[in-house]
C-alpha cells in the first residue's frame, strides 16, 4: 500500500511501513520523527484551503491516486482577461475608474475596507477596464471580482 | 478602591485589564458586541453586558449603552483600554456627568492634547522642538496645496483626533493631495467621528521613540522611559522595544526626551498615564508629535523593564492614590522586545486575515510573556482591528532578547487565519534589524532587500508528506486516535481520490 502525497506540488511517494513514524498527538498534529529528528506538521480540519503547517510555513498538500494520472483540472483564465477580486470580505468605499477606461500598472481601480483598513486596489499592469461590478458602499466577499481588466 | 470596573474595550486589551483588576481584587465587567458574545474577555471577565450589533458605532463606541451597562452592573470606573473611546473628551465627560470614574487623564486634558494641532501649539509654548508642519486642520484644498508646497513634497496628512495610522497618508506630488485628503478624512470620519486631517513635512528616515509618563492627581508627574516603535507597517507599529537601540548609545536622550514629555505635560494639567511621541533623527534629534491620553499597546515592554505593573497604577491613580515611588526610584533593567501578532498577510500587503482558529498552541518559558486576546475555535471578527495577541520577550541584553522572541515564535502556533508569526522570524534575523538600524520605512525597505525563502529540505518535505499520509489512512481506516476528526475539505478530498 503507497500514499502518492504531493507537497505544493512535488511528488512524494510513502510506504504504508513509513506511518509508524508520524502519530497524531492532537487532532490534526502530528508529530513525525525522520533519522531522529523532530518535526510537528499541523493539518487543521475544517479550512477551506488543504493547507499544511510545519516549521512556520504553509504547504498546499494532496492526496494523489496512483492511479489518477490527470493532473491538476483548473483551467486557467481566459488569455489577457484579468479579474481584480476582494482579497478578503469588506466594504467598497470608492471606485476609481469607469468601464472604457485605460489604466496604468498599480493605477487605483478601488478602496475596499476591511479591518478599519483602506486598502486600494491597484491595476496590475497596463489595461483596459471592460467591466466593474460593484458599486461604491457595497458589501463584497472574499474572492469577488470588483473590476474586469483586458 | 473600586469594588468592581467596567471594560470598555474588547480584544487582547479587555483581557489585559480583567487581569489586572483580578490582580487587585476588583471584579470586571465585559461589554460584548454581537461578533464578541463568545470572545476570550467575555469569558474571562466576572460579569458581561451585550452593548450592540458588530459594528463598533453601534457599540463599543456607543456612550449611552456603555454608561447604561455600567449603572446595570454597579460599576464606579471604566478603563476604556486603547482605541474606540479611550482619548474620547466627550466620553470621559459623560463617565463624570454619571458619577463613574473615567480611568484617564481629565476630559480637559484629552480636549487640550487630543486635537494634534492645539498639541502642537502646546509644545513649542513650552520649548519642545516639533515636525514642521500646519497648525489648523487642512479642510480646504486651496490652504492643504499652499501649505504643500510651502513645506515642499513630500508630505504626510494626519486625521487630527486620531492615532495608530487611521487617517494616515504620505503625498509624494501635487496631483495625489486632493485624493489622499478625501481618503484621509473619510478613514479619520469612519474611526474617529471627526474628518480633520493635516499637514506636516516628512522627516526622512526617522526613528518612533516615545516616552511614558505617569502622575498622580497631587501634581507628581514622572516618567518611565522610552520604547522605540520604529518598525511600522501601514504606518502602525509592530515592533516595540525597551531601551531604544539609538537611546541605549545616546544615554542622556532619556533624559532630556523624558523632561521634554513632562513640560508637555505639566503644561497640561496631566494625571493617569499617557504617552509623549516623539520622532527622532538618526543624529539624536527629536521632535514632538502627539500626546496619547491613554494606555498604549505597547505597555508590556515598559513593564518587564521596570518591574511596573502600569495598568495598576492607572486605577490606583484614578482611585485617588498617589504615585507610589519618584522619578529616582524609577530603574530600568534588560531589555524588553514585543511583536505585535496580527491576523495578517505579510505576503500580501499586510492584508488583514480574519477567520476561524482552528488550532492554537501558545508559547512560553523564560522571559516570555503573551498578552492574547483569542483562544481556540475563535472567529475572528471582521469588523476590528486583525490585532490577535503581543507576545513579549525580556532578557539582560537586545540580542539574547532576540532569540528569545524568536524562539517563542517557533513555539507559537496559529492554524487558521494566515498571520504575521513567520514575518517577525524573518525581521529578528534580519542584519540590520540585529544591529539596531531602525527607522519608521524599515519594512518597506526589507520588502525590497529580502530574498525569497529556501526551498524546505527534503526532510521536513518528507515529514509533511508522512503527516498527510498518516492522517489519509486513519481517515480511510475510521480509525480515531484520539477523537473523531471534524469534517475536512481535503480529508474529503484525499478519502474521493482514495476510493475511487
Amino acid at each position: 500500500m503507497k500514499f502518492e502525497i504531493a507537497i505544493d506540488g512535488r511528488p512524494i511517494e510513502i510506504d504504508k511501513t513509513q506511518l509508524e513514524n508520524a502519530i497524531e498527538v492532537e487532532p490534526g498534529v502530528f508529530s513525525v520523527l525522520i533519522d531522529g529528528r523532530s518535526f510537528e506538521i499541523r493539518l487543521p480540519a475544517g479550512g477551506p484551503e488543504t493547507n499544511a503547517i510545519a516549521d512556520g510555513r504553509r504547504f498546499s498538500v494532496e492526496v494523489r491516486d496512483p492511479r489518477d494520472a490527470t493532473g491538476s483540472s483548473r483551467s486557467a483564465p481566459a488569455g489577457g482577461r484579468q479579474k481584480v477580486a476582494a482579497p478578503m470580505p469588506g466594504k467598497v468605499i470608492r471606485i476609481l475608474v469607469k468601464q472604457g477606461d485605460a489604466v496604468e500598472a498599480g493605477q487605483g481601480l478601488a478602496v475596499v475596507e476591511a479591518m478599519k483598513m483602506q486598502n486600494e486596489m491597484k491595476a496590475p499592469r497596463p489595461a483596459r477596464v471592460i467591466e466593474v461590478r460593484v458599486r461604491d458602499g457595497d458589501t463584497v466577499a472574499a474572492g469577488e471580482t470588483l473590476v474586469v481588466l483586458e | 478602591m473600586f469594588r468592581k470596573v467596567l471594560i470598555a474595550n474588547r480584544g487582547e486589551i479587555a483581557v489585559r485589564l480583567v487581569r489586572a483588576l483580578r490582580d487587585m481584587g476588583i471584579a470586571s465587567v465585559a461589554v460584548f458586541s454581537d461578533a464578541d458574545r463568545g470572545a476570550l474577555h467575555v469569558r474571562l471577565a466576572d460579569e458581561a453586558e451585550h452593548i450592540g450589533p458588530a459594528p463598533s458605532a453601534e457599540s463599543y463606541l456607543n456612550i449611552p449603552r456603555l454608561l447604561e451597562a455600567a449603572r446595570k452592573h454597579g460599576a464606579q470606573a471604566i478603563h476604556p483600554g486603547y482605541g474606540f473611546l479611550s482619548e474620547n473628551a466627550e466620553f470621559a465627560s459623560a463617565c463624570d456627568a454619571a458619577g463613574l470614574v473615567f480611568i484617564g487623564p481629565s476630559a480637559e486634558t484629552i480636549r487640550r492634547l487630543g486635537s494634534k494641532t492645539a498639541a502642537r501649539i502646546l509644545a513649542k509654548q513650552v520649548h519642545v522642538p516639533v515636525v514642521p508642519g500646519s497648525e489648523k486642520p487642512a479642510t480646504d484644498l486651496e490652504h492643504a496645496r499652499t501649505l504643500a508646497r510651502e513645506l515642499g513634497y513630500p508630505v504626510l496628512l494626519k486625521a487630527a483626533a486620531g492615532g495608530g495610522g487611521k487617517g494616515m497618508r504620505q503625498v509624494n506630488k501635487e496631483s495625489e493631495l486632493e485624493a489622499s485628503i478625501r481618503d484621509a478624512s473619510s478613514e479619520a470620519e469612519r474611526a474617529f467621528h471627526n474628518a480633520e486631517v493635516y499637514i506636516e513635512k516628512v522627516i526622512e528616515r526617522p526613528r518612533h521613540i516615545e516616552i511614558q509618563i505617569a502622575g498622580d492627581r497631587f501634581g507628581h508627574l514622572l516618567h518611565l522611559g522610552e520604547r522605540e516603535c520604529s518598525v511600522q507597517r501601514r504606518h502602525q507599529k509592530i515592533i516595540e522595544e525597551c531601551p531604544s537601540p539609538l537611546v541605549f548609545l545616546n544615554p542622556e536622550m532619556r533624559q532630556e526626551m523624558g523632561e521634554a514629555a513632562l513640560r508637555i505635560a505639566r503644561a497640561a494639567g496631566y494625571y493617569n498615564l499617557g504617552t509623549v511621541e516623539f520622532l527622532a533623527d538618526q543624529y539624536g534629534n527629536f521632535y514632538f508629535l502627539e500626546v496619547n491620553t491613554r494606555l498604549q499597546v505597547e505597555h508590556p515592554v515598559t513593564e518587564l523593564v521596570t518591574g511596573l505593573d502600569l495598568v495598576q497604577l492607572q486605577i490606583r491613580i484614578a482611585a485617588g492614590e498617589a504615585l507610589p515611588f519618584s522619578q529616582e526610584d524609577v530603574r530600568w533593567s534588560g531589555w524588553a522586545m514585543e511583536c505585535r501578532i496580527c491576523a495578517e498577510d505579510p505576503e500580501n500587503q499586510f492584508f488583514p486575515s480574519p477567520g476561524k482558529i482552528l488550532q492554537l498552541r501558545e508559547p512560553a518559558g523564560p522571559g516570555i510573556r503573551l498578552d492574547s486576546g483569542v483562544s481556540p475555535g475563535w472567529n475572528i471578527p471582521l469588523e476590528y482591528d486583525p490585532l490577535l495577541a503581543k507576545l513579549v520577550a525580556w532578557a539582560p541584553g537586545r540580542d539574547i532578547a532576540i532569540r528569545r522572541l524568536d524562539r517563542a515564535l517557533a513555539e507559537y502556533a496559529i492554524a487558521g487565519p494566515v498571520t504575521n508569526l513567520a514575518f517577525f522570524r524573518e525581521i529578528l534575523r534580519d542584519p540590520e534589524f540585529e544591529r539596531g538600524a531602525l527607522h519608521t520605512g524599515f519594512i518597506a525597505d526589507l520588502m525590497t532587500r529580502r530574498k525569497a525563502p529556501e526551498a524546505p529540505s527534503l526532510q521536513l518535505d518528507l515529514a509533511v508528506a508522512l503527516a498527510t499520509a498518516a492522517a489519509a489512512a486513519r481517515n480511510r481506516d475510521g480509525e480515531t486516535p484520539l477523537e473523531k476528526p471534524q469534517a475536512s475539505n481535503w480529508l474529503i478530498e484525499g478519502r474521493g481520490h482514495l476510493l475511487r
